[in-house]
């Protein structure tokens, strides 16, 4: 049998989808498959038309065209597919694209296709490229048949087997054996792979492999250098900074890790999973601005992928309203509004779900409040009570918001009893617990917030230098925001107790400290600072004739 | 449509000429792979009438060569942005000039010119997408001055992996024979030839390094076929 009869068989033996929103094109692609040799080609005009099909229907090699007019992109397409795992590995996709802008195939670095087609495309490209293709797949058949059964050590023995006897594949198979190393959890295996790779020469991939399994020996220092300096090299490679945020989070690094996926979201602004880790750190480091850019970018990008989520909203309605609250200027007022529209939206997309309606309502009080309509909060407050909203049966989350509402239209008091019910219901959940203490130590707006922790850190600064009388001074200023703050509490009792060996009248400073450790009487003996307030308690009772 | 690169300037009075034009050379660009695309089917559907070929033939050269330039442009603004890195992956040699060869092949078929690959079966570490650029030029190149025949070279030697463009046609001229990198200060702009599509190869072969080595481009006359030579030389 000849060369190109025996490929025209190969092709006729497989199942096509061509997906493009333009007829022609369609119908041309078809055309040309078919005189490659194709024979059972189906076609779809739309993203949702396309999963449809894939959904019911084995498809072998999905062609799909990236732009797709409005709505969905081929990415989209292929990030729903992959996720869903409506497509097995041994299936081939390639993307079929007007350009190869590196923004774009950066942007489908997650979810990789096996290839890509650059239009204008003719019979004997379309016949050589997806021709080769094909071959490789029915090389690398059986590997990727184990790997759809997730049966991993039979993959690993077979790409050992495949390496001597497909060398044109080397690459693939080295990568893929690394890659199932590491998920096994045989790190020391997988770092020989990458090494012997690198030993030949320097490859981002290997290079990136290699970082890996230091992430996972817990070696940050060297996986951080090392990721630093690939990315020096390829400032375009995403994977890296991913990993390079990783490891500096993992280090403590907190802010670091926020700059390193601020400079990969220039680069490749449209990946959503990036842009939501960005936002989540952007919060850790309370650096609300950035967090709500983030999350802004995130529902945006949530508007055509599979990964869209009504949490998304709420987070960047909680980050609007927290920046709007006690910000008089017109900023403020737009971000109040932009807030309320996007809970109206985030109704719309994820109708008749009780809880995430709560959720919303609690917001918008939130809003209203920071916007001093005291009576039109109280209003709304009053129909969420009303409707059963009672904290007993609701998830953690949600009572925690029900609380930090509670607190800023002024219900201290109800806040606290919810706070203890949550506490008891989650005793044995420790970050459920941390979080009901943070919001019990600064029960305040965001930027009040700041300020008192500032004043905090100026205290902590002045105490060190040994100027005590202006430490006084800066935690005093910090308990007038945030009078119950356990740890701001104990912190001036350290300061006075030390001040009095200088002062003449001690019993007015002995006073001030039993004043401030009344206030924590209740503080609960999970709370991280009791074992402080404890023996601070003591020390008082010693010194108190 | 997605731009090719996003505005990045704060004040937005201002015109960042060099970003209008990649934009407009990136619509062009598009535009003319969809001529191109119906090109292709119209000469699949008018087989046979050989009095409008030739015309149909310039018709499709040129508007490959234009793509090929406009590909070209955005590829040096990229350059210029440094927005361009290469991703150095290992290819299948033999493969990867099947498939610039099948880009070619109705055109060719279409002007009577026979193009052969003589390749090792071997594996190279190079950037799929820049050398696409590279050799899509430079294939174009030695379509229009050939006589009847091109032929594509892969070799390893010295350590380099040697991809070749020969044809059988007139060579090129002494002024433009030369190895070695080009700077672009040394473009000029005034003559009929910018050497463009030159500095872009040499560009790319300088993306491509292995420790202390770089890629490089070569240019003369002879080879097998007796005309022009390109070569580019890859770490």
């Amino acid at each position: 049998m000849s060369e190109s009869s025996r490929r025209a068989m190969e092709f006729g033996k497989l199942n096509y989808l061509i997906i493009d929103d333009f007829e022609n094109f369609r119908l041309s692609m078809r055309q040309m498959l078919r005189s490659c040799g194709a024979d059972r080609i189906e076609q779809a005009g739309t993203a949702a038309q396309a999963i449809r099909h894939c959904t019911y229907n084995h498809v072998d090699v999905v062609l799909c065209d990236y732009n797709l007019g409005e709505g969905r992109n081929g990415q989209h397409v292929l990030e729903e597919l992959r996720h869903r795992k409506l497509l097995k590995r041994a299936s081939l996709f390639l993307m079929v694209t007007a350009e190869t802008s590196k923004q774009m195939v950066m942007g489908a670095r997650e979810n990789q296709p096996d290839g890509y087609l650059t239009k204008p495309i003719n019979r004997a490209m379309l016949d050589q490229r997806l021709g080769a293709l094909i071959e490789q797949r029915n090389a690398l058949y059986p590997i990727n048949r184990e790997l759809d059964r997730e049966n991993y050590p039979e993959a690993i023995s077979l790409c050992l087997q495949a390496l001597p006897k497909h060398p044109r594949y080397r690459t693939w198979l080295l990568k893929t054996l690394g890659d199932l190393y590491f998920q096994l959890g045989d790190l020391s295996h997988a770092a020989r792979v990458f090494d012997d790779a690198l030993k030949q020469r320097e490859l981002s991939w290997a290079r990136l492999g290699r970082s890996k399994v230091m992430l996972a020996n817990r070696n940050y220092e060297d996986a951080v250098a090392s990721l630093s300096q690939l990315i020096a090299r390829h400032p375009d490679y995403m994977e890296a900074y991913d990993l390079l945020a990783e490891g500096l989070q993992r280090q403590g690094k907190l802010v670091d890790a926020q700059h390193t996926l601020e400079q990969a979201a220039l680069h490749s602004p449209n990946a959503l999973l990036r842009q939501r880790q960005l936002a989540q750190l952007a919060e850790a480091n309370q650096d609300l601005e950035a967090a709500c850019e983030a999350w802004r970018k995130t529902v945006t990008l949530g508007t055509h992928s599979i990964h869209d989520s009504a949490d998304h909203y709420l987070a960047l309605a909680q980050s609007l309203t927290d920046l709007s609250e006690g910000d008089a200027e017109e900023a403020g007022a737009e971000r109040a509004d932009e807030a309320l529209n996007l809970l109206k939206q985030m109704g719309k997309r994820f109708p008749e779900q009780p809880e995430l309606d709560l959720r919303s309502r609690l917001i918008q009080c939130r809003v209203l409040a920071g916007r001093g309509k005291a009576s039109d909060a109280n209003r709304l407050l009053d129909q969420i009570r009303e409707d059963g909203g009672d904290g007993q049966s609701l998830t953690a989350d949600t009572a925690l918001d029900y609380g930090k509402t509670l607190f800023r239209l002024g219900h201290a008091g109800e806040a606290k009893t919810l706070l203890a019910e949550l506490a008891e219901r989650f005793a044995s959940d420790n970050e459920v617990l941390n979080r009901i203490e943070a919001l019990l130590d600064e029960p305040v707006g965001f930027r009040q917030k700041l300020q008192a922790r500032t004043l905090n850190r100026d205290g902590i600064k002045a105490f060190e230098s040994g100027d005590l009388s202006a430490a006084v001074e800066a935690f005093s200023q910090a308990l007038e925001i945030v009078p119950d703050h356990a740890a701001l509490n104990l912190n001036l009792v350290q300061v006075l107790m030390k001040q009095r060996h200088s002062e003449a009248d001690s019993s007015a400073l002995l006073d001030r400290c039993q004043r401030c450790l009344d206030r924590l009487a209740g503080l609960p003996e999970q709370h991280r600072q009791h074992r402080r307030y404890l023996a601070l308690r003591r020390k008082l009772e010693e010194l108190t004739p | 449509m997605t731009k090719a690169s996003p505005a990045a300037s704060d004040n937005e009075d201002r015109i960042d000429f060099s970003m209008v034009l990649a934009s407009a050379v990136h619509d062009m660009k598009n535009s003319l792979g969809m001529l191109l695309n119906s090109l292709d089917e119209l000469r699949g559907e008018m087989q046979g009438s050989a009095s409008s070929a030739s015309r149909f033939n310039t018709l499709q050269y040129e508007a490959e060569r234009m793509h090929n330039d406009l590909v070209q442009l955005l590829g040096i603004y990229r350059l210029g942005q440094d927005h361009l890195s290469a991703h150095i992956e290992e290819h299948f040699v033999p493969d990867f000039l099947e498939e610039h060869l099948a880009r070619h092949s109705p055109l060719l078929e279409g002007l009577g010119i026979q193009c052969r690959i003589e390749a090792e079966d071997i594996n190279g570490f190079f950037d799929a997408d820049l050398l696409t650029g590279v050799l899509n030029n430079t294939i174009n190149n030695a379509l229009r001055y050939t006589r009847s025949q091109i032929r594509l070279t892969a070799q390893q030697r010295e350590g380099y992996l040697v991809l070749g463009v020969e044809d059988d046609g007139q060579g090129y001229p002494d002024s433009m024979q030369h190895s070695g990198t080009i700077r672009f200060g040394a473009l000029d702009f005034n003559s009929g030839s910018t050497s463009l599509g030159l500095y872009f190869a040499s560009s790319v072969a300088a993306l491509h390094r292995e420790g202390e080595r770089r890629g490089s481009i070569q240019l003369h006359n002879g080879g097998e076929l007796g005309g022009g030579v390109f070569e580019i030389w890859l770490p």
